[in-house]
């Protein structure tokens, strides 16, 4: 059970696919301009990488190494095809201010970077919460870029104003606020990640270390 | 000699193998597709024709009927009160900054504008999205709020109440909506004076 919560937590911190993976920076860059959008974003990435997940486990002795790509990427086709059909049909307000990103989950680097690195080797089980921590970390860490943004950019979270008379920085919204904040954030963690590090690894050599 | 053909006859087999590895993963994925679709189908159609329904309404307020209608092969809608020919809505195409603006616009029959809807667009976000940006506690965006009650000839953009004032920073995309709805609507009304 451990070794499962394990799994889950390391999309969360560890293995963060936007901040310490850098995967998916795509759609991240384009849907974070708003708290809303991220979260349907990162609800709608979640299902995909659980159902190609699961089925990529469950298929890795069926699927032969060779094609092993055109058969994963047929599988998250899939999934991304009925997530949008599901959409449109159940919650239409979803789509319209997700639309073009949806089918490009299609070729979201986590998706297929998960399916490749974890799910063709692991059992369906452990593949499910691998599948669940990756799409939490991923819609938390688009959360967090999107309330930067939209609050610098917008003066707004969820819609709502906070500050009056708040004169939003409008770089913030477009595609060059995403890459300061997301490259602000990884700065952020790095840093406190390496101080962490410095400070364990001089405990151990003691102040031999500095000679 | 044998042994060579006997290695061809196993790739070739190898190949096979893998045809048919793919083709059973496609034929049961398009096979969950089409059940998804015979689903969600109905509910896609319907939900399209609300939507559509809902605009006409909220681009025409006071019409209780819309009639469907084609003029030079373009269709567009009559808004009926009462049986009586009250005004027209049409769909309105025009080149923003990032793409085409689709848009629906509601008129009577001098030419006044009842309302604008935008269908779909692909301006920037943060400058020309904003073309659509509802304020909070209002319903219409403001910016095609000040369309209301003005007439289609004498659109342009003015920093005064009788024009229409451009969102900042997104002079291109104010002025495309404008300009589009000026020319598409006074095009449609002469047009349908001959």
């Amino acid at each position: 059970m451990s070794s499962l919560w394990q799994e889950f937590k390391k999309g969360i911190t560890i293995e963060n696919p936007t901040f310490v993976l850098v995967l998916g920076l795509c759609p991240t860059l384009a849907v974070s301009t708003s708290v809303q959008n991220a979260i349907g974003m990162g609800a709608a990435a979640t299902f995909v990488l659980l159902g190609s997940n699961i089925f990529i486990s469950a298929l890795r002795n069926f699927i032969p190494d060779r094609i092993r790509i055109p058969c994963y990427i047929v599988i998250i086709a899939t999934f991304v095809t009925i997530n949008e059909m599901v959409m449109k049909a159940y919650f239409p307000v979803l789509n319209h201010s997700l639309g073009i990103f949806v089918p490009l989950i299609v070729v979201n680097c986590i998706v297929l970077g998960r399916a490749e690195a974890f799910a063709s080797k692991n059992k369906v089980i452990n593949s499910i919460f691998d599948a669940l921590g990756m799409g939490v970390g991923f819609t938390i860490a688009l959360i967090i870029i999107a309330s930067i943004r939209e609050f610098l950019g917008n003066g707004t979270i969820f819609g709502i104003a906070l500050l009056k008379g708040f004169e939003p920085i409008t770089m913030m919204v477009l595609a060059p606020g995403a890459l300061f904040t997301i490259g602000m954030l990884i700065g952020i963690i790095n840093f406190y990640h390496l101080k962490k590090k410095t400070h364990k690894e001089i405990k151990k050599v003691g102040c031999n270390g500095c000679k | 000699m044998g042994g060579k053909n006997a290695q061809r006859e196993g790739e070739n087999m190898q190949m096979l193998r893998y045809g048919f590895v793919l083709l059973i993963i496609c034929f049961f994925a398009s096979l969950t597709l089409s059940v998804t679709y015979k689903i969600t189908h109905s509910r896609i159609e319907a939900q399209a024709i609300n939507e559509e329904r809902d605009s006409l309404a909220e681009v025409f307020p006071g019409a209780t009927n819309f009639k469907d209608a084609v003029l030079d092969s373009n269709s567009y809608y009559i808004a009926e009160k009462d049986n009586k020919e009250i005004g027209y809505v049409i769909r309105v195409q025009t080149k923003g900054y990032g793409g085409l603006i689709n848009m629906l616009v509601g008129f009577d029959i001098n030419g006044e504008i009842k309302g604008v809807k935008i269908l779909s667009h692909s301006e920037t976000p943060g400058l020309g999205a904003k073309i659509n940006e509802v304020r909070a506690g209002e319903k219409v965006p403001w910016f095609l709020k000040q369309f209301e009650g003005k007439f289609a000839k004498n659109l342009e953009l003015k920093d005064t109440s009788e024009g229409i004032q451009a969102i900042t920073g997104a002079t291109i995309s104010s002025n495309a909506v404008v300009s589009g709805i000026k020319k598409e609507v006074t095009e449609f009304i002469s047009r349908l004076k001959l």
